[in-house]
C-alpha cells in the first residue's frame, strides 16, 4: 500500500469516527471559544499595526487633523537622515554586546550554580535581582554611579590611585553609549542564566558519568555534552535576545536621552524623538515600522523552531 | 442529544452555552469600542475640569488647596494632574500623548513660544480675546508674560509665570576666594580664576538634556553679539557663520577648557548641577527664583549664604534670558467659561502668593521677601533689565537639539568656532526655509 493510499485510508476512518452519532462536529465552536482572544488580538495589536502602517505613509504631525499620503517619502528620507545612521550602528553595537556578554556570563554563572550547594540558591537570586529593577531605576542609579565629579566609579578610581583613568563617562561621544551597555549587560545577565540553568538540569546525570569513566576531563564534558545539550536554549536565548536589543529605548533614553549630541540615538529614541517631540509622526513611525520588521524577522527563526518542536 | 439539552434554549431560563460564548465574545468588542468611544470624548463638564501641569509635589499639594477654596466659593471643581519634574524636554510629550489618547486635559500649563505653538498650530487651544476683556487680564498681568502668549497674533493662552534668568551664586563660595560680584564680562572671568584657584568649580551647570549648560552659551553670545544681533540670530535673520558667533563658541570651549564649568558637564542632569550649587561643589550657576523654593529652602542651608546678580554683558542694554509660562484651554472643553473662570482665579494676586509663586506673571503679587528675600532681590534686579528669548523657545525642538550637538561637539573639541557658526546657520537656514 502506497503512502497515498494510507493517508486516504486514516483520512476515511477519521470522518467515520466524528460522523458517529452523538459525537459533535466541532465546526465553529473552536474559533467561537478563540474569539475574545482573537478580537483583543485584532483590536490591540493588528489594527493599531496597520495604522501605524498608514501613518508612515503620511505627512501627520501627530496633533492635527490633516494625514496627507506621501508614499515612500518618510521611508525615502531614513536614507538622508545622518541621526538614523549613527542610530542603527548603535543599534548594531548594542545588539552585539548586550547579545554576547549577557549569553557568555549567563551560561558561565548556570554552569558554576548548577552544582548542589547550600550557597547556589542565594547566587541565583543576586544574579537574576537586577533582572526585575524598573529600569528607570537602573538607570538612575548608574547614572549616580557614573558622576564625573561625586559617582562612585570615579571616586575608587582616585581613591586607588588611578586618577588618569577618571572619565566623564556619560558626557562624551567616546564612552557614553559603552557606559549604558555595562547596566544592560548588568540586567540581562540573569534571564539567559535562569534558561540555561533549567536546560542544564535536563541534561542526564549518566551522560556525564559515562564520560568521566571514559576519561573526559571538565573542559571535554562541557565542550562535548553541555553545550551541544543546550542547543535549542541557546537558540531561544539568542532570539529573544536580539528582539529585546532591538527595541532598546528605556535605559537610553533615561541615562543619556540620546546625548551628548546624538551619539547615543538609537532606532528606539529617535523614532521617540520624531513622533513625541519634533512633531514628524509620519516620519517617526516610518522609523518604528523598520524597527518591527527587524524584531519579526529576528524572530522568525525562533518562531519556526517553536513551530517545529511542537 | 435532543437540541435543548444540547444549547439549553427554550423554557429553560439559565445562561445557554451560546449565549455565554456571544457574550464573551461581545464583550471585549463593545469594551474596545467603547474605549475608542469614550476615547474620543473630553472631560469636563458634570466631572468638574481637568488642570493639567508640571508642578512639583509641595506646589501641587498648595495649588489642590486653592483649588478647593474655589469649588466652596463658586462650585467649580478641578482635578489636578501633575507631572512633576518633567520640564520643557518631557512634558509637552505627555501632554501630546494625553491629547491624542483622547483624554485632553480642560486646562493646561505650559511654556510659551515654540514649545507651546505647535498645540496652536493644530487647533487644540482656544483663543481667549473674549476672556481677556471679561476679566481684564490686560492691566493685571505682565505684558511681556502676555506676549509670550500670544501666538499669529491671538491670545491662546494667560501668563502664569515670567521666568527671568539670572546668576545665583554661593556668596561665602565668593568670599572665600577673594571674589566680588562681576560688573562687567572681565571681572566674571578673574572671579572664575579666583574660585577655580580656591578649589572651587565656578560654573555649575548640567549638559545632559542640553537646554542647562545653554544657558551659558547664550549668554556668551549676548555678550559677543549684542542684543539686537543676538535677536535677529535667534530670528533667523542674520546669518550665524559671522564672527561675533565664532567668538561666543570659542569663549563657550574657553570655558571648558579652563576648567571653569562642572566637570564633565556633558553627562550631568540639570537638578543635579543645581544641587551641586547649592551644596556648595561650585559657585554658581544660571537659573530662575524657583531655584530658592525647589533646592535652597530645602537644603536648609542660611539664605544668607546664597546670593544673585545680573550677568554682566557689557553692552548699554543689559539683558538677561526668560520665557513665560501659562495656560492654555483645550479646544475640546466642554465648559470653557468654567475654565477661563479657573484661570482667572489662579493670577489673583493673593492666589499667587498663597501658591509661593516667586516669579508670577500677575503685577501684583511680587515675592514675599520675608519668605523668599533671594527670589525678591532677584525680582528688583530684574526690573531694572530687559529679556531675551530663551533659545529653546526661539528654536521648535528638532532645530534646538541639533544646536544643542553642536554646543557638544564644541565642548568636546569635535567642532572648532567657525565650524560650529557654520553648522548653525546650516541648522536654522533649513528651519527658515521650511517655516
Amino acid at each position: 500500500m502506497s503512502a497515498h493510499t494510507l493517508d486516504r485510508t486514516a483520512a476515511r476512518s477519521t470522518r467515520r469516527r466524528t460522523d458517529q452519532p452523538g459525537r459533535a462536529r466541532p465546526g465553529l465552536l473552536p474559533l467561537a471559544f478563540a474569539a475574545p482572544a482573537l478580537v483583543l488580538y485584532l483590536g490591540f495589536l493588528v489594527w493599531p499595526a496597520l495604522q501605524a502602517l498608514w501613518i508612515s505613509l503620511t505627512d501627520w504631525d501627530g496633533l492635527s487633523d490633516q494625514q496627507n499620503f506621501v508614499g515612500l517619502d518618510n521611508y525615502l528620507a531614513l536614507f538622508d537622515d545622518k541621526v538614523v545612521g549613527i542610530a542603527a550602528v548603535n543599534n548594531v553595537l548594542w545588539s552585539i554586546v548586550t547579545i554576547v556578554l549577557p549569553m557568555t556570563l549567563g551560561l558561565l554563572f548556570a554552569v558554576v550554580l548548577n552544582r548542589k550547594s547550600r550557597t547556589s540558591p542565594i547566587f541565583r537570586t543576586i544574579f537574576y535581582a537586577p533582572a526585575v529593577l524598573p529600569l528607570v531605576s537602573i538607570a538612575s542609579i548608574w547614572a549616580w554611579l557614573y558622576d564625573p565629579s561625586d559617582g562612585a566609579i570615579n571616586t575608587v578610581l582616585r581613591t586607588i590611585g588611578l586618577s588618569g583613568l577618571e572619565q566623564s563617562w556619560l558626557g562624551q561621544d567616546s564612552t557614553a553609549l559603552w557606559s549604558v551597555m555595562i547596566p544592560a549587560v548588568w540586567v540581562r545577565t540573569g534571564f539567559p542564566m535562569l534558561l540555561y540553568l533549567a536546560a542544564l538540569q535536563s541534561i542526564p546525570d549518566e551522560l556525564y558519568e559515562a564520560a568521566s569513566m571514559d576519561g573526559a576531563n571538565r573542559r571535554k564534558q562541557f565542550t562535548r555534552i553541555t553545550f551541544p545539550s543546550l542547543r535549542d536554549t541557546h537558540y531561544i536565548v539568542l532570539a529573544l535576545s536580539l528582539i529585546e536589543s532591538f527595541k532598546v529605548f528605556d535605559l537610553v533614553y533615561a541615562m543619556t536621552y540620546g546625548g551628548p549630541g546624538y551619539s547615543t540615538q538609537v532606532m528606539g529614541t529617535w523614532m521617540y524623538a520624531n513622533v513625541f517631540q519634533y512633531f514628524n509622526a509620519g516620519y517617526g513611525t516610518a522609523i518604528a515600522v523598520v524597527i518591527t520588521v527587524v524584531a519579526v524577522a529576528a524572530g522568525i527563526p525562533y518562531v519556526r523552531s517553536q513551530v517545529k518542536s511542537s | 442529544m435532543s437540541p435543548t439539552t444540547r444549547w439549553g434554549v427554550g423554557d429553560d431560563p439559565s445562561p445557554t452555552r451560546r449565549g455565554v460564548l456571544t457574550a464573551a465574545v461581545a464583550a471585549p468588542a463593545l469594551a474596545a469600542l467603547s474605549s475608542c468611544a469614550t476615547g474620543i470624548a473630553t472631560s469636563s463638564g458634570a466631572d468638574g475640569l481637568t488642570l493639567l501641569n508640571y508642578e512639583d509635589i509641595d506646589a501641587a499639594t498648595l495649588l489642590r488647596e486653592q483649588l478647593a477654596q474655589l469649588e466652596t466659593d463658586s462650585g467649580i471643581s478641578t482635578t489636578v494632574d501633575t507631572v512633576p519634574g518633567s520640564g520643557a524636554a518631557q512634558f509637552p510629550d505627555k501632554l501630546r500623548t494625553r491629547i491624542l489618547g483622547g483624554n485632553a486635559p480642560d486646562v493646561w500649563q505650559i511654556w510659551g513660544g515654540q514649545i507651546g505653538q505647535p498645540f496652536v498650530d493644530a487647533d487644540l487651544t482656544q483663543d481667549l480675546e473674549e476672556y481677556y476683556g471679561t476679566y481684564g487680564w490686560d492691566s493685571a498681568l505682565s505684558t511681556s508674560g502676555i506676549d509670550g502668549m500670544t501666538f499669529h497674533g491671538a491670545r491662546h493662552g494667560v501668563p502664569l509665570n515670567v521666568a527671568s534668568l539670572g546668576a545665583w551664586c554661593n556668596a561665602r563660595v565668593f568670599e572665600e576666594a577673594g571674589a566680588t560680584i562681576p560688573s562687567t564680562y572681565d571681572e566674571l572671568e578673574t572671579a572664575n580664576e579666583l574660585i577655580l584657584a580656591s578649589g572651587v568649580t565656578p560654573g555649575g551647570f548640567g549638559g545632559k538634556y542640553g537646554w542647562h549648560i545653554m544657558r551659558l552659551y547664550e549668554y556668551l553670545l549676548e555678550v559677543c553679539a549684542g542684543p539686537d544681533l543676538h535677536d535677529a540670530l535667534l530670528r533667523g535673520e542674520e546669518s550665524w557663520d559671522q564672527q561675533a558667533v565664532v567668538e561666543s563658541f570659542d569663549l563657550f570651549r574657553a570655558w571648558s577648557d579652563r576648567g571653569w564649568i562642572t566637570d564633565g558637564a556633558l553627562g550631568v542632569a540639570p537638578a543635579d548641577a543645581e544641587q551641586s550649587f547649592v551644596q556648595g561643589t561650585t559657585a554658581f550657576t544660571i537659573s530662575g527664583p524657583w531655584i530658592e523654593s525647589q533646592y535652597i529652602v530645602p537644603s536648609g542651608k542660611p539664605r544668607e549664604e546664597f546670593g544673585t546678580f545680573l550677568l554682566p554683558t557689557g553692552h548699554e542694554s543689559v539683558r538677561h534670558s526668560g520665557f513665560i509660562e501659562g495656560l492654555m484651554i483645550s479646544s475640546t472643553c466642554g465648559a470653557p467659561d468654567d475654565a477661563a473662570a479657573l484661570i482667572d482665579f489662579l493670577v489673583q494676586p493673593d492666589v499667587q502668593r498663597s501658591l509661593q509663586n516667586t516669579q508670577s506673571a500677575a503685577l501684583e503679587a511680587p515675592p514675599d521677601p520675608e519668605m523668599f528675600p533671594l527670589s525678591a532681590q532677584w525680582a528688583q534686579i530684574r526690573e531694572q533689565s530687559e529679556i531675551y528669548t530663551i533659545q529653546d523657545q526661539a528654536f521648535p525642538k528638532a532645530v534646538a537639539d541639533s544646536y544643542f550637538a553642536v554646543q557638544s561637539d564644541v565642548l568636546q573639541g569635535a567642532l572648532d568656532g567657525p565650524q560650529a557658526a557654520r553648522d548653525m546657520q546650516q541648522i536654522v537656514s533649513d528651519w527658515t526655509e521650511t517655516r
